[in-house]
């Protein structure tokens, strides 16, 4: 029984090392999305940003008030569960995260 | 043991999809575990008995990739009065799983959702009940149609988006629960279907719900409502008509931020003054966890919005019904959290 314990939770533990280490194309996605954001100069980012206030205005606050501030670090998270729960199009979602993380 | 091993494959799988998801999407969010939610404390004089009741409700959001989420939100309530009346407080915690769900983003025109999830009825349930969202602590009378007998399903539900143009958007959910009497997923056997429209230009949602309830006695339960927010002034109307086998009801409610008066405006402009009238109506008698005697509502309230997500609530209201009529007071406050559970990019 304390084997069974202790293997578990040597299982977890490696599972949440090997999770946390960088995954495939981690850092390469950094290194891509920055070069993105400098590019991101253009009219269509600019538009989709818009587009993305417009978005949380007409969506979020039907319900509730924006918070005050939101970490970008999350922002991928709160997005989908809010897609879930307001039953938003991919579209809008991509609007949204254009405009809370661009 | 088990539950150990499944939730660390879990946070291993969120965090290898989430790089990959993230170079898909040309932006900075990120996909973490996070901890989301409210919690209160509301002091409430009901007819003269005062109540403390502190509340906290997370909800926990584990992505994997962009795609798919697993969340759960849990609810703690303490009801606390005076022993005797006039003793010291006591009472008690309750808790619960509000609900906890897969949900399977596949497209915009459908997302899956199995699980235990909250049932798509009207405007309350899904949208407006939680602590720091609620723009009065009471749920509205008619609140128990539709939504009997725990809240929430027990099954799968599909929902999204029907058609999105620049001038409307139709939306849709229908769902089948089973009848459950497992500890904390507890549910009856329904189905059912909630659509709405919405009017982007003109700022107004109209939507109905139906839900056929399969456990005996087997009813139907309908909901209308509406909701809209001018864009010219900070007002937010919304209004909901119920109805089933044993009652019916309806409320109006409106909420006005005072960000447009010239006095004092850095003060002011945060205040929020609320109202509601709603009126209930038993049917063939009521019961059945449904009122049995007409009910009258009428409440104001105001609301004073501090800075990162706290909130002052208070409210007043006169209950009316054949037996007895009684004065409500509502005053406590609400917070909002959203912390990342895990390091990610900033």
């Amino acid at each position: 029984m304390q084997k069974t314990k202790s293997l578990g939770t040597a299982v977890l533990i490696a599972v949440i090392v090997v999770g946390a280490s960088p995954g495939p194309g981690q850092v390469v996605a950094g290194a891509k999305t920055a070069k993105q954001v400098t590019a991101a100069g253009s009219a269509s980012q600019k538009a989709a940003r818009k587009s993305g206030e417009q978005v949380f205005t007409d969506n979020c606050s039907r319900c509730h008030k924006p918070p005050m501030s939101i970490s970008p670090r999350v922002t991928g998270t709160v997005i989908m569960h809010m897609r879930v729960r307001a039953k938003l199009s991919r579209q809008d979602e991509q609007a949204l995260l254009h405009y809370l993380a661009p | 043991m088990k539950l150990w091993l499944v939730a660390g494959c879990l946070l291993f799988c969120t965090l290898r999809f989430s790089a990959q998801d993230v170079e898909a999407d040309s932006t900075h969010a990120g996909y973490i575990p996070t901890l989301s939610g409210g919690l209160g404390y509301i002091y409430n004089v009901n007819g003269g008995t005062p109540t403390l009741s502190p509340a906290i409700n997370p909800v926990l959001l584990l992505p994997i990739g962009s795609h798919v989420l697993v969340e759960s939100r849990a609810g703690f309530v303490g009801v606390f009065q005076r022993r005797n009346g006039t003793g010291d407080y006591t009472g008690q915690v309750f808790s619960g799983i509000d609900y906890v769900q897969w949900d399977w983003l596949a497209n915009t025109h459908a997302m899956v959702v199995a699980g235990k999830y909250l049932l798509p009825f009207g405007l309350y349930s899904e949208r407006l009940e939680p602590i720091w969202i609620a723009t009065f602590q009471d749920l509205p009378i008619d609140f128990p149609i539709g939504t009997r007998t725990t809240g929430a399903g027990v099954g799968g539900e599909l929902r999204g988006v029907v058609k999105q143009t620049d001038s409307y958007s139709v939306q849709y959910a229908v769902y089948y629960s089973v009848h459950s009497n497992v500890y904390l997923l507890s549910a009856a056997r329904t189905t059912g279907v909630d659509t709405s429209v919405y009017f982007p230009n003109q700022r107004v949602e109209v939507g109905i719900s139906y839900q056929r309830y399969l456990d005996k006695p087997q009813v139907n339960s309908e909901a209308a409502y509406v909701s809209w927010q001018p864009s010219q002034v900070p007002l937010d109307l919304k209004a909901e008509y119920d109805r089933t086998l044993y009652g019916q009801g309806y409320w109006i409610q409106a909420s006005y931020m005072l960000s447009q008066v010239p006095v004092a405006n850095s003060f002011v402009k945060s205040v929020e003054v609320v109202g509601r009238m709603q009126q209930y109506f038993p049917r063939h008698g009521g019961g059945n966890g449904f009122s049995t005697v007409n009910q009258q509502r009428p409440e104001v309230g105001l609301n004073y919005y501090l800075h990162d997500n706290w909130r002052i609530i208070s409210s007043y209201e006169r209950r009316y019904t054949p037996t007895k009529d009684v004065n409500v007071w509502y005053v406590g406050f609400t917070y909002r959290f959203l912390w990342p559970l895990w390091l990610g990019r900033k």
